[in-house]
C-alpha cells in the first residue's frame, strides 16, 4: 500500500482508466474495513467434547483465520487488479527467451543471501555452488542473464533466513496471510526483514532500483504461475485453504532441501507439521 | 554333433529360464511406476479432446491408484463419523472430482522426459519410488515421488508427491476445511462435491 503514496506509485496508477483505479482503492478500503473488522475475531478453538473438530483446528494451525480469510481476499483483490493484468501481457508479449534473461538476472541478484543462508546452515558445499554460480553467472552469464553455471551442471537452489530459523530448531508460528507478500508465518516474517538487511544490492542501488527489482520479481513469478494458480482456483473447493495446504507443504519440503518424505511421522525439524500417520493408509473395510 | 545338441539344449533350456524368470525380475514398483508415469505423459497430452483426454486419465486412474485407499486417507478423521451411505456417495465423487481437477494438468507435459531415479521402503507393504520430470534442459527437474503399495506384481499408487507436495494431504487439508466450515457435517463436503461435479 506503501507504493501508492509514493510519487512514482501514483504513476502507475494514473496509467489505469479511471474505473479501474476506483476498483482498486474500492479494494483496499474494503479490505481494510474487513480486515479492521475481524482483527479482533480469532478463530474460536472448538470444545474438548469434539475431538475432530479439535484435531481439524490444530492441524490447521490458523488461530488467525478469519484475519487471514480477510487478507487473503485483499491480497486477491490487488492480484486481479494490479498484478495478474500485468503478468498476463508480460507473459503473451515477451518472448521465453527474453523472460529468461530477466529471471536468471534477478536469480543472480539473489546468490548474496542464499550464500549467507547456506553458511549459516552450515551448507558449506550449497554455499559454493552457488558462490561459483554467481561468479560464473556474473561474468560469463553476462551480468547474471544466462544461467551459463546452471548449463554445465551446478543446478541453482534457494535458501531464505525462515529456512535457516527452522533449521535452528525456530518454531514456525501460527499461520499468517501477510499484506502483498502473502501466506506466510512469524517465523518467515522475521525471515523476509533479515534477508532483506542481508541483501547487499539493497544498500548499492537507489529506492527506485529496489522498487523495480520487487515489481519485476513480482510479474515474473506470477507470469510463470500463471496457469498453475488459475488451475488451482479453478479446481478447488475452499481456494484459500488448499494455499494454506500447499503453503505449508512447500515450506516443510524447501527446509528439508528437497530430501524425500514419505509423510510420515519421522524426527522432523520443527516447525514443519508433521505428516499423516501410516495408520492412515488403512484400505478402508466397507464400499 | 553331440556336443552341438547338448549345447542346444543348454541353450534352450536357459532362453526358457529367461522367459520364466523375465516377468517377475521386470515387474518392480519402480518398473510399475514407470509404464504409469510413461502411459500418463504419452497419452495424455494437447493432441486430443478434453472429454478423450478425461476419459484415458480415469482408465489409468482407477487401474493403478487404489482410489478407496486414498478416498478414505483424504477424508482422515472424518471417515469414521460418516456413515455407509455418505461413503459410498463420497467415494464415488472423489473419483469424479479427481478425474476433473487433474486430467487437465497433463495437457502440457506430454513429451517430457520421464525418469524413475530409486525405490526406498517405507513399510513392510509400502515403497517410495523417486522419479524426476525434465520441463527444459538446464533447469532443475520437478521432483515426483510416488508412495506404492502391494506386493509381487500387484502394485497401487496411494500418494503423489510433487515438489514435496503431498496431492492426498493437500485434498485432505482441503476438504476438513470445508467440513470445518459447515459445521462439521460430512454433509457439507458432499454438496460441495456435488456441485463442482455437476458440470
Amino acid at each position: 500500500m506503501r507504493i501508492i503514496r509514493t510519487k512514482k506509485g501514483f504513476s502507475i496508477l494514473k496509467s489505469y482508466p479511471a474505473i479501474a483505479r476506483n476498483k482498486i482503492f474500492r479494494i483496499i478500503a474494503g479490505g481494510c474495513v474487513a480486515v479492521a473488522l475481524t482483527l479482533s475475531g480469532c478463530a474460536t478453538e472448538p470444545p474438548a467434547n469434539n475431538p475432530e473438530a479439535l484435531a481439524a483446528y490444530k492441524q490447521a494451525n490458523d488461530p488467525l483465520e478469519p484475519f487471514n480469510r480477510a487478507m487473503f481476499e485483499v491480497n486477491l483483490g490487488l492480484d486481479r487488479a494490479i498484478i495478474k493484468p500485468i503478468a498476463y501481457v508480460y507473459k503473451e508479449i515477451v518472448p521465453d527467451i527474453f523472460r529468461d534473461f530477466v529471471e536468471n538476472f534477478l536469480d543472480n541478484l539473489r546468490s548474496p543471501i542464499i550464500v549467507a543462508n547456506d553458511l549459516l546452515q552450515g551448507e558449506f558445499e550449497r554455499a559454493g555452488t552457488t558462490l561459483i554460480r554467481f561468479i560464473m553467472n556474473s561474468t560469463f552469464g553476462i551480468a547474471g542473464i544466462n544461467d551459463f553455471a546452471g548449463e554445465v551442471g551446478l543446478v541453482r537452489h534457494d535458501e531464505d533466513f525462515g529456512q535457516t530459523l527452522a533449521v535452528a530448531g525456530v518454531e514456525s508460528g501460527p499461520y499468517l496471510m501477510l499484506p502483498i507478500f502473502g501466506p506466510s508465518n512469524p517465523r518467515d516474517g522475521i525471515g523476509i526483514i533479515v534477508d532483506l538487511l542481508l541483501d547487499p544490492f539493497q544498500y548499492l542501488g537507489n529506492s527506485a532500483f529496489g522498487l523495480a527489482r520487487s515489481g519485476a520479481r513480482a510479474v515474473d513469478t506470477r507470469a510463470r504461475r500463471y496457469d498453475t494458480i488459475n488451475e488451482l482456483e479453478r479446481t478447488s473447493l475452499d481456494f484459500y485453504a488448499a494455499v494454506r495446504s500447499l503453503h505449508r507443504q512447500r515450506r516443510a519440503d524447501e527446509i528439508r532441501n528437497g530430501a524425500p518424505s514419505a509423510n510420515q511421522p519421522a524426527p522432523m525439524i520443527s516447525g514443519t507439521a508433521p505428516g499423516p500417520n501410516v495408520d492412515e493408509w488403512q484400505t478402508p473395510r466397507t464400499k | 554333433m553331440k556336443f552341438r545338441r547338448v549345447f542346444l539344449f543348454v541353450a534352450s533350456l536357459s532362453v526358457a529360464g529367461i522367459l520364466l524368470v523375465a516377468p517377475a525380475l521386470a515387474s518392480g514398483p519402480d518398473d510399475f511406476v514407470r509404464s504409469t508415469g510413461m502411459q500418463a505423459f504419452n497419452s495424455l497430452g494437447s493432441g486430443i479432446s478434453d472429454d478423450e483426454r478425461a476419459k484415458r486419465f480415469r482408465a489409468i486412474l482407477t487401474r493403478s491408484f487404489d482410489l478407496p485407499t486414498i478416498a478414505k486417507f483424504v477424508l482422515g478423521r472424518y471417515w469414521r463419523i460418516a456413515n455407509k451411505i455418505q461413503r459410498g456417495e463420497y467415494v464415488a465423487l472423489f473419483e469424479e472430482f479427481i478425474v476433473q481437477a487433474y486430467a487437465h494438468r497433463f495437457k502440457d507435459l506430454s513429451g517430457k522426459k520421464f525418469l524413475v531415479k530409486q525405490t526406498r521402503k517405507l513399510t513392510a507393504r509400502d515403497k517410495l519410488v523417486l522419479s524426476e520430470v525434465i520441463i527444459a534442459p538446464g533447469r532443475p527437474p520437478v521432483r515426483v515421488n510416488w508412495r506404492v503399495r502391494g506386493l509381487e506384481s500387484k502394485y497401487r499408487i496411494i500418494d503423489v508427491m510433487v515438489e514435496g507436495i503431498s496431492m492426498s494431504v493437500t485434498q485432505r487439508d482441503e476438504f476438513a476445511a470445508v467440513i470445518r466450515r459447515s459445521g462439521g457435517k460430512v454433509e457439507g463436503l458432499l454438496a460441495a462435491l456435488r456441485k463442482k461435479t455437476q458440470n
